[in-house]
């Protein structure tokens, strides 16, 4: 296999060989060196004649791992649907679809809501974002991109911008303008580069920032003005498939999901993988945080829901039915957290509750795959979207 | 793709696992009941704001239809 594909931020001559291509920016023992990934791996080889071999490492690791499991069992001491008996089992819902967005040509394959608690962004295989009014219906504005699978889309925390990437493997920002005429695609301002398809993305706390996750295995960190790359965040060994960030009070931390059955959090500073969770069988297709941070659900294709709390570092439920097969691409909770929203390739969306572990109920009413769901910031309203070309809004 | 170069990939593959490893093992972690007592107490602090949970007045909820008026 040839060596990783990464996220090259310079391309010049290599501090060891001196020829020129892409660097990997690297430290060692906090001096910043830039070597091309041939020299980085000579400079491996060599660190191992001091006794390290193969085996010792990969036993190391083994025993590692043996510990980790060991650390993690000693603290579980009940199983949370133990200590949810005591809670109240939720009343039956009513919920059901009160707007279907028609407009797209093709799969809606992301939404997601602006801050103002009325306006949704979509993005869809046919290549283009339509922002519309889920109130009235309305479509505000549409831009059509020059490539197809537009995979991510992201309101900006001002409303001001919507960014959106796919197969392009770049995530552009595009300034939403209140003239109608007005061009937007020509707006339209690249700012993150991979070297494979954009998965997710998502602004931090201002739109100055955004997150973006990729088929390359990276997810990084970028600045919108200047389209600098700020941080990359490697640790995943396939492709990236989604991220969330962590709830703005609990401070600089997201999660990522990936082809690697792998969901990983990262501090943003500093970039490093702080803890990891591998206990889905399958591609893991979304995550998302719990609102009040301590915790995060991942969607599967192995048909399982599962809910991890970051401070015991472990599991602490599984959403599953033997009558579920299909994959969930998708998830989101309730603004309480009670609730867990997951849409499946059969069409349906499932409703969990999340202390208990039980279905709750399921929705119908799509006619292809749900790609994406997505609760509005005040909870008033789920907006799902999916294959069928339309998007839905359960209150 | 020489020989060489697979195997060093390995090793530098397995020596991040490796440091990965230790730093994960090495975080402060809860009991499980009492994160889960956490995760439930949040809920149910929240539950009554929750409309998708406990539902509000369709008046309140700008998506829902108001229902007309019946004048006898």
């Amino acid at each position: 296999m040839c060596d990783q594909t990464f996220l090259a931020a310079t391309f010049g001559p290599c501090d060891s060989c001196g020829k020129a291509s892409p660097l990997m920016n690297i430290y060692v023992k906090n001096e910043p060196i830039n070597y091309c990934s041939f020299c980085v791996e000579m400079m491996a080889c060599q660190g191992l004649q001091s006794g390290e071999t193969l085996t010792s490492l990969k036993k190391e690791s083994e025993n590692l791992k043996k510990k980790l499991e060991e650390e993690r069992g000693k603290l579980t001491d009940v199983e949370l649907h133990q200590v949810a008996e005591k809670v109240e089992a939720v009343a039956a819902l009513s919920i059901k679809t009160r707007r279907v967005l028609k407009g797209h040509g093709n799969k809606v394959l992301c939404v997601d809501w602006c801050k103002d608690k009325r306006r949704v962004v979509s993005s869809s295989q046919d290549g283009k974002i339509i922002v519309w009014d889920a109130f009235t219906l309305n479509k505000e504005h549409g831009v059509t991109l020059p490539c197809t699978w537009v995979m991510a889309c992201a309101y900006a925390p001002s409303g001001c911008a919507v960014a959106c990437g796919g197969l392009d493997n770049k995530c552009s920002v595009v300034p939403l303008s209140l003239d109608r005429n007005e061009n937007l695609a020509a707006k339209k301002k690249s700012v993150a580069m991979h070297t494979n398809y954009v998965s997710g993305c998502t602004f931090t706390s201002s739109d100055m920032q955004l997150l973006t996750s990729s088929g390359d295995g990276t997810c990084a960190l970028w600045d919108v003005e200047s389209g600098q790359l700020l941080q990359s965040f490697h640790g995943h060994t396939a492709d990236v498939l989604s991220l969330d960030l962590a709830p703005s009070e609990t401070g600089n931390t997201f999660v990522s999901g990936g082809c690697d059955m792998k969901a990983n959090v990262w501090d943003m500073r500093s970039g490093q993988n702080i803890q990891s969770f591998d206990s889905h069988v399958s591609d893991i297709n979304c995550v998302k945080y719990y609102p009040s941070g301590d915790a995060f659900a991942s969607a599967s294709d192995d048909a399982t829901c599962r809910f991890y709390d970051l401070r015991a570092d472990r599991e602490v439920a599984v959403y599953q039915k033997d009558s579920i097969v299909f994959g969930a691409s998708s998830v989101d909770f309730s603004l309480s957290g009670r609730l867990l929203f997951a849409g499946y390739n059969d069409y349906t969306i499932n409703v969990w509750d999340v202390l208990k572990g039980n279905r709750i109920s399921i929705l119908f009413g799509h006619e292809n795959r749900v790609s994406r769901v997505r609760v509005s910031p005040d909870g008033t309203a789920l907006c799902s979207a999916s294959w069928d070309n339309t998007l839905r809004i359960w209150a | 793709m020489s020989s060489k170069l697979h195997s060093s990939n390995n090793i530098n593959h397995a020596r991040r696992t490796v440091q990965q490893l230790r730093i994960e093992a090495s975080i402060e972690r809860i009991k499980v009941s009492k994160a889960s007592a956490d995760l439930m107490n949040y809920c149910t602090e929240h539950t009554r704001n929750d409309p998708l949970l406990v539902g509000i007045p369709a008046s309140d909820n700008p998506f829902k239809d108001k229902k007309p008026c019946i004048i006898l």
